[in-house]
């Protein structure tokens, strides 16, 4: 009897006991979610802080390897790739320029004044495309390689001197056009085109 | 006819200002090549390319003076090669000092080469490729928060984190790919 009325005071406990836990239960219910993502990175960070001594440490851990972007393909079109296209451009027409000098037609003071000339035939009109192209080609190369061009490197600087000889040669170029085509008689303009090709041609070397 | 050879003679002459920075590469062969020589010779060696680039990207040595390479490759300077013991056996350091010496940018008539060589003639020899002047003044205008702040890029001394044909000795500004700033240059 004893016995149970130790027992029965036993499972009246036991019973509070449940109920009061069930009770502090619902009030207190527990977040069985997954913790947040910060839960995990703030314990990772204490890893890695705890196994690293230097920021550079910090940075092989956290980082992947530094590599180029295997898949970048540079632009076909940019402010540099435009210059070097008009460069190779002005070359090329001061070339069919040349080419295309009428054979028949008398230079220099021995030629009779009363000549006929052609002045809007292919040689002329490929002049002055040369001539525009060349103005062209330096407008850009100063917009695109500005940084370049310093004249407290000198004149052995290997930019100092494409801008140089470049623009001597358009100058060179521009001056031949002009002297033929101002000039109511055949005018001697050959060679300055030529050397002004000749300086383009030696400027585009130098940074090719 | 006179005048045709004086203006040749004009533009050829100054050329002949930059003899004063080259020396291994012929002159000959610099003006007549059909190949490209804007920009630093690629790395050709192997032992070269296998020892430095186990450790780092295999700076070409066209990127330094010989004076500066002199510095560097010693056993005494290998010993604390930045702060970490980069001792070689000798007969490997000879072949890479010798290959360095032979391909640095005094000797070398490649335009950013030349360059270096120039803006180095009359400094002290740098140990550092970023210490350059002229390397620096071509890096001068990116923000740091694209090289220091930037993950991805950590160092100017990354040079094949954002130049992606450094590896060919390529460095023009169309090659370039900041990591995480594709529009850099705007």
């Amino acid at each position: 009897m004893r016995l149970n009325f130790r027992q029965l005071n036993l499972s009246i406990g036991i019973f509070l006991a449940s109920l009061a836990g069930t009770g502090y239960s619902y009030e207190n219910s527990p977040d069985l979610s997954q913790p947040s993502r910060n839960f995990y990175t703030q314990d990772t960070r204490a890893f890695l802080l705890a196994a690293n001594e230097s920021d550079d440490a910090k940075f092989k851990n956290t980082t992947k390897v530094v590599s180029p972007a295997a898949d970048f393909k540079p632009p076909l079109f940019s402010a540099g790739k435009v210059h070097q296209y008009l460069g190779i451009g002005t070359v090329v027409l001061a070339g069919l320029t040349a080419l295309s000098h009428p054979e028949e037609e008398c230079e220099g003071a021995s030629c009779p004044t009363n000549q006929p000339r052609e002045v809007n035939g292919s040689h002329a009109r490929l002049a002055k495309a040369t001539v525009a192209m060349a103005a062209a080609t330096i407008a850009t190369g100063l917009y695109a390689h500005w940084d370049d061009f310093n004249l407290a490197d000198g004149l052995a600087d290997p930019d100092n001197l494409h801008v140089l000889l470049a623009v001597t040669g358009a100058a060179l170029m521009a001056y031949a056009v002009n002297l033929s085509a101002n000039s109511a008689v055949p005018v001697n303009h050959a060679a300055i085109a030529e050397a002004g090709a000749l300086g383009m041609v030696v400027a585009i070397k130098l940074n090719w | 006819m006179k005048i045709k050879l004086l203006s040749i003679m004009a533009l050829t002459i100054p050329l002949a200002f930059c003899s004063g920075y080259v020396a291994a590469e012929s002159l000959l062969n610099a003006i007549f090549t059909p190949l490209r020589q804007k920009e630093i010779v690629p790395v050709d060696n192997k032992q070269y390319q296998d020892e430095c680039g186990s450790c780092h990207f295999a700076y070409q040595p066209g990127l330094l003076p010989a004076k500066s390479w002199e510095k560097l490759l010693t056993p005494e300077a290998l010993s604390n090669h930045f702060g970490v013991n980069a001792e070689l056996e000798k007969d490997v350091l000879n072949l890479i000092h010798d290959y360095a010496i032979a391909k640095a940018a005094d000797k070398s008539y490649h335009k950013r080469s030349r360059k270096i060589a120039q803006s180095t003639a009359q400094v002290e020899a740098p140990l550092r490729i970023t210490e350059v002047y002229y390397i620096k003044r071509k890096h001068q205008k990116i923000p740091e928060n694209m090289i220091t702040q930037n993950i991805d890029v950590k160092s100017l001394s990354y040079c094949d984190a954002c130049h992606t044909q450094a590896a060919q000795g390529v460095f023009e500004a169309d090659t370039v790919n900041i990591p995480n700033y594709p529009d850099w240059d705007n």
